[in-house]
């Protein structure tokens, strides 16, 4: 009986108008993304590599490596950031690795070009969060109330049928149906991507699987919640406008709402605030390292003519205050980024706390967790080009025997006239972004699936129960 | 006999249960939309000001004229309570400095990337999105859902012509649907002051013009049903018919537009920009510190070793001022060459953004959007409108601050050490420690936007949003012409 009632629900769904026009939205939709994602991918690669070969440029006929300045570090694209953006194209992708400064990353992408920032992209996030999870309430409001409706509902329990099969066979069967749909069209934007040239190591096929299983998780919870509506119903008509009114608040407007109203309850310093505070300390450690550079003495040892022994003498000099300069400066820094990355992480844990009310605030949580588009990004490529600027540090020492700060300028004459060899660029370090483990995504993510899972299992024990008190009649 | 249609038609859709819900649902969101948005609003406006606060008491600090900088930021326009558009995407403040051109940094959204996860619902969404979905709810089985229930054969046995139950049709729906959904709207414009939005003629001018193109665009929507139902038979059919319009109309086309434009012209990033200036500056500064290396060989060669220690601080000074007017020409070149790399960049970004916008402008959604932000002054434009603004107040400033450099005649900023095997070694530098006076250094006055400024742009969205929505009636009116009402 369980099978029968899956397979005419199954039947009932394929033939009618309703999913040829859902799927045929769906899959153009779905196809879509998948190839915008892959071009926006080949171009972003196309655009990181001209502005790396640029930048690498002014290495060119450079003979000291002290006279390297402003060299900087990009955030390379990535094909999944393509497909789910996230916060990629809101912050800061190139960062200045010169200098005693602290890293701040600039041209986010949004800023850069804003044509784009005023509709956003067509990526899979917006497939699944509004187009399909609109779908899902379209496919499945009229469930129970619909064939009770038609009548088809009295007649199917005038055989010995148990309402508890009945239900689940429904349930079943539309999640079937819909479910191997999707992924056949998800299979085939998936097949795009090798096509037309974008390339993915076995790690990202398998973030990808993930963002994917996300997807189909949000949109069964829809399902489910149409179906649940549908047996709180007599009517399909007041079925579908509960279900809309739902979505609207889900889809659209508590994530926001919820972020912005709880998010600001949570005060943090404002960049410029901590960025000023860090500039005024700055100056009084400059003051006091310009002043203390003028009580440089000669070791009495030094032979006045000895130019070498005199430039180490003050190189050793030099050394010793920028390093307590630094440290003092890299403490004071810390401690003003320590306070608000403490008040960032309060103010995300209760803002997003409040969004996941939604399915669509875990949704989106839980891809750009696996797409490596989260909110970590941003931190990760901060501490990565801090990471690269100390190891270009110790290269630059290394080479030229001090530590280039990028904030002096070593003018040195010789009264040799030797043309000077240039520098090799191949020996400088490369700058290699790792991006957030498969672990670390999976931990980031875990939370959201469950949530999307709770949902899930909610909604159907919901229709469940519903169901079986549901006057037939 | 049409205003008893008119009678009829309102009366079904106002004591309908989906209005009471539906009506429930807008007023709810446009009032939560107007409140986050005002407080969004003064938040922005707080940081606005206590950026400026902190810009001068750094300018302040700065203790020389020589390597001094400045900040000018973007002022935010209290419209964006309404239509946010570009505000939080685009750089607050832009470094005014003398080896740096404008450039806004920081958006909002960079510097707190949690608020751009999930963007603001504002009110030009709410009226884009969900009012828009709402008119094509109501309106979808306006004709099929009437000839279904049979009382569209009845009304034609009363001699009705087709174009008055068709007008009536119309406006019914237009009155039952605009005139409670006002009452929201009205509401929240009158909690405008109490809720701490700062409001000038100006600013209602420019409100009523938003309220007058969310209006078009609004009766575009009730229209568009209107047409839909007049060329299907079935309710069912119609909903699936609204449904799609309504995805591609709101959901795919603004976004498709936008990224096949993003395709077709490709615009380079300002990393690549910046490479090739920061290459054409190194290549540049080699040169010149190369020459000035060799001169410096010259001079040593040259000088009297009787010279007194006074009179190497004098040559040394001197030395200075001539070194600091060549500086000046490379400077000038690299500022030059950048002016024509920037120059490029934006031909192709006004090429590229004037085909994404005539491709998104197929759906009235982008005519919409794009119409409103322009309104609230958080469009396109916004980015290039400051940093002209900025620029300009650049040259006054440089003006500035080169005479009060050339007043003090100050090196300040730098620690120069100097190694020779003649001399020995020094260390100089660093003069001015002290705090500069501002007092009459000028000032960035903000790019503020009045409503003489902003209404002629609106007009190319409003006419395709008005043209549209007769053109949809049109289509209503013939296909209704033919429709078989049995």
């Amino acid at each position: 009986m369980w099978r029968t009632l899956v397979w005419k629900e199954a039947r009932e769904l394929l033939s009618s108008a309703k999913f040829a026009t859902a799927f045929g939205v769906t899959a153009v939709l779905i196809l879509l993304a998948f190839y915008a994602g892959a071009r926006n991918h080949l171009q972003a690669v196309a655009q990181h590599r001209a502005s790396m070969a640029e930048n690498a440029r002014r290495l060119d006929g450079l003979t000291d490596w002290l006279t390297l300045q402003e060299y900087r570090v990009f955030l390379p694209p990535s094909p999944l950031e393509a497909l789910v953006t996230g916060v990629s194209s809101d912050i800061g992708r190139t960062a200045e690795v010169l200098g005693r400064g602290e890293i701040s990353a600039e041209d986010s992408r949004f800023n850069e070009d804003p044509i784009f920032a005023v509709f956003r992209f067509l990526d899979l996030t917006f497939v699944f969060q509004v187009v399909l999870s609109l779908f899902a309430i379209v496919l499945g409001y009229d469930a129970i109330c619909g064939e009770k409706e038609r009548g088809t509902l009295r007649l199917t329990f005038a055989q010995a049928v148990p309402r508890a099969t009945y239900i689940l066979a429904k349930i079943t069967g539309s999640l079937l149906t819909l479910g191997a749909s999707l992924a056949a069209a998800l299979l085939a934007g998936c097949l795009l991507l090798p096509v037309l040239g974008v390339t993915l190591t076995g790690e990202e096929w398998l973030r990808l699987a993930m963002i994917l299983l996300s997807g189909l998780l949000y949109f069964g919870a829809f399902l489910a919640l149409a179906v649940c509506v549908s047996a709180l119903s007599h009517r399909s008509s007041s079925a579908f406008l509960t279900l809309l009114v739902a979505w609207i608040m889900a889809a659209l407007v508590l994530p926001a709402s919820a972020v912005l109203l709880a998010g600001r309850a949570v005060p943090v310093p404002s960049v410029d605030e901590v960025s000023s505070q860090k500039a005024s300390f700055a100056r009084g450690q400059f003051k006091d390292f310009a002043t203390a550079m003028k009580d440089f003495k000669a070791p009495p040892d030094t032979p006045p003519d000895d130019i070498q022994a005199l430039m180490a003498a003050f190189q050793r000099f030099s050394d010793s205050l920028s390093a307590e300069r630094t440290a003092r400066q890299k403490e004071f820094n810390g401690r003003l980024n320590e306070e608000r990355r403490n008040r960032l992480r309060v103010q995300e844990r209760f803002a997003l706390g409040a969004a996941r009310v939604s399915p669509t605030a875990s949704l989106s949580l839980a891809m750009t967790a696996f797409a490596g588009t989260s909110l970590v990004l941003k931190n990760r490529f901060y501490d990565e080009a801090e990471a690269y600027r100390a190891r270009l540090g110790d290269f630059l020492k290394e080479k030229t025997g001090v530590n280039v700060t990028g904030s002096m300028m070593v003018w040195r004459t010789t009264d040799d006239s030797e043309t000077p060899e240039p520098i090799d660029p191949a020996e400088l370090p490369a700058f290699e972004f790792r991006p957030t483990s498969w672990s670390e995504s999976l931990r980031e993510a875990a939370g959201n699936l469950s949530i999307l899972a709770v949902f899930n299992l909610v909604c159907f024990a919901g229709a469940f129960a519903a169901f079986l008190r549901y006057d037939v009649r | 006999m049409f205003a008893t249609l008119v009678i009829k038609e309102l009366r079904g859709i106002l004591l309908s249960p989906k209005f009471a819900l539906t009506f429930a649902c807008c007023s709810l969101l446009i009032l939560i939309s107007v409140y986050t948005g005002v407080r969004e609003y003064r938040a922005e406006r707080d940081g606005y000001e206590a950026a400026l606060k902190l810009a001068d008491s750094q300018a302040e600090e700065a203790g020389s004229w020589q390597r001094f900088r400045y900040r000018a930021l973007r002022e935010p326009d209290p419209l964006r309570a309404f239509v946010s558009g570009l505000s939080s995407d685009i750089g607050r403040w832009s470094n005014i400095a003398q080896d740096e051109s404008v450039k806004l940094r920081h958006p909002a959204y960079s510097d707190d990337p949690l608020f751009a996860l999930f963007r603001m619902v504002d009110f030009s969404v709410i009226v884009g999105v969900v009012l828009s979905l709402f008119a094509l709810l109501f309106t979808y089985d306006a004709v099929s859902g009437e000839r279904e229930a049979g009382t569209l054969k009845l009304v034609f046995s009363h001699g009705v012509s087709r174009a008055t139950y068709l007008s009536a049709k119309g406006l019914g729906a237009w009155l039952g649907l605009v005139v409670p959904l006002a009452i929201p709207v009205l509401l929240s414009l009158a909690l405008l002051p109490w809720l701490g939005l700062p409001v000038s003629n100006g600013l209602w001018l420019r409100l009523g013009a938003l309220l007058l193109v969310s209006l078009a665009y609004f009766t575009l929507f009730i229209v568009l049903g209107l047409l839909i139902s007049t060329i299907t038979r079935s309710s069912s059919t119609s909903f699936l018919v609204a449904l799609v319009v309504w995805i591609a109309f709101v959901l795919i086309i603004p976004r498709g537009g936008m990224m096949a434009a993003g395709q077709m012209v490709n615009v380079p990033r300002v990393a690549e920009i910046e490479g090739r200036r920061d290459a054409f500056a190194q290549d540049l500064w080699s040169k010149h510190y190369k020459a000035m290396e060799e001169r410096l060989r010259e001079e040593r060669h040259s000088g009297d070793p009787a010279h007194t220690s006074a009179d190497s601080d004098q040559e040394m000074w001197e030395r200075m001022q001539r070194e600091d007017s060549l500086r000046r020409d490379v400077e000038a070149q690299i500022q030059e060459f950048e002016s024509d790399l920037m120059s490029d960049l934006k031909r192709r970004r006004e090429v590229q953004e004037r085909l994404a916008l005539v491709l998104s402008r197929i759906s009235p959604v982008s005519a919409y959007q794009l119409a409103a932000m322009e309104l609230a002054g958080t469009d396109l434009a916004m980015k290039s409108r400051n940093e002209d603004a900025m620029t300009r107040y650049r040259d006054d400033w440089l003006k500035h601050v080169q005479a009060r450099q050339a007043e003090t005649g100050e090196m300040g900023g730098f620690v120069q050490i100097e190694i020779s095997s003649e001399t020995g070694l020094k260390i100089g530098g660093s003069r001015g420690d002290e705090r500069i006076d501002l007092s009459d250094m000028p000032r960035f006055s903000p790019v503020r936007l009045s409503a003489a400024d902003v209404l002629p742009s609106v007009s190319t969205d409003l006419a395709i949003l008005v043209l549209g929505g007769l053109a949809a009636f049109l289509g209503a009116w013939v296909a209704f012409w033919r429709y078989d009402v049995r």
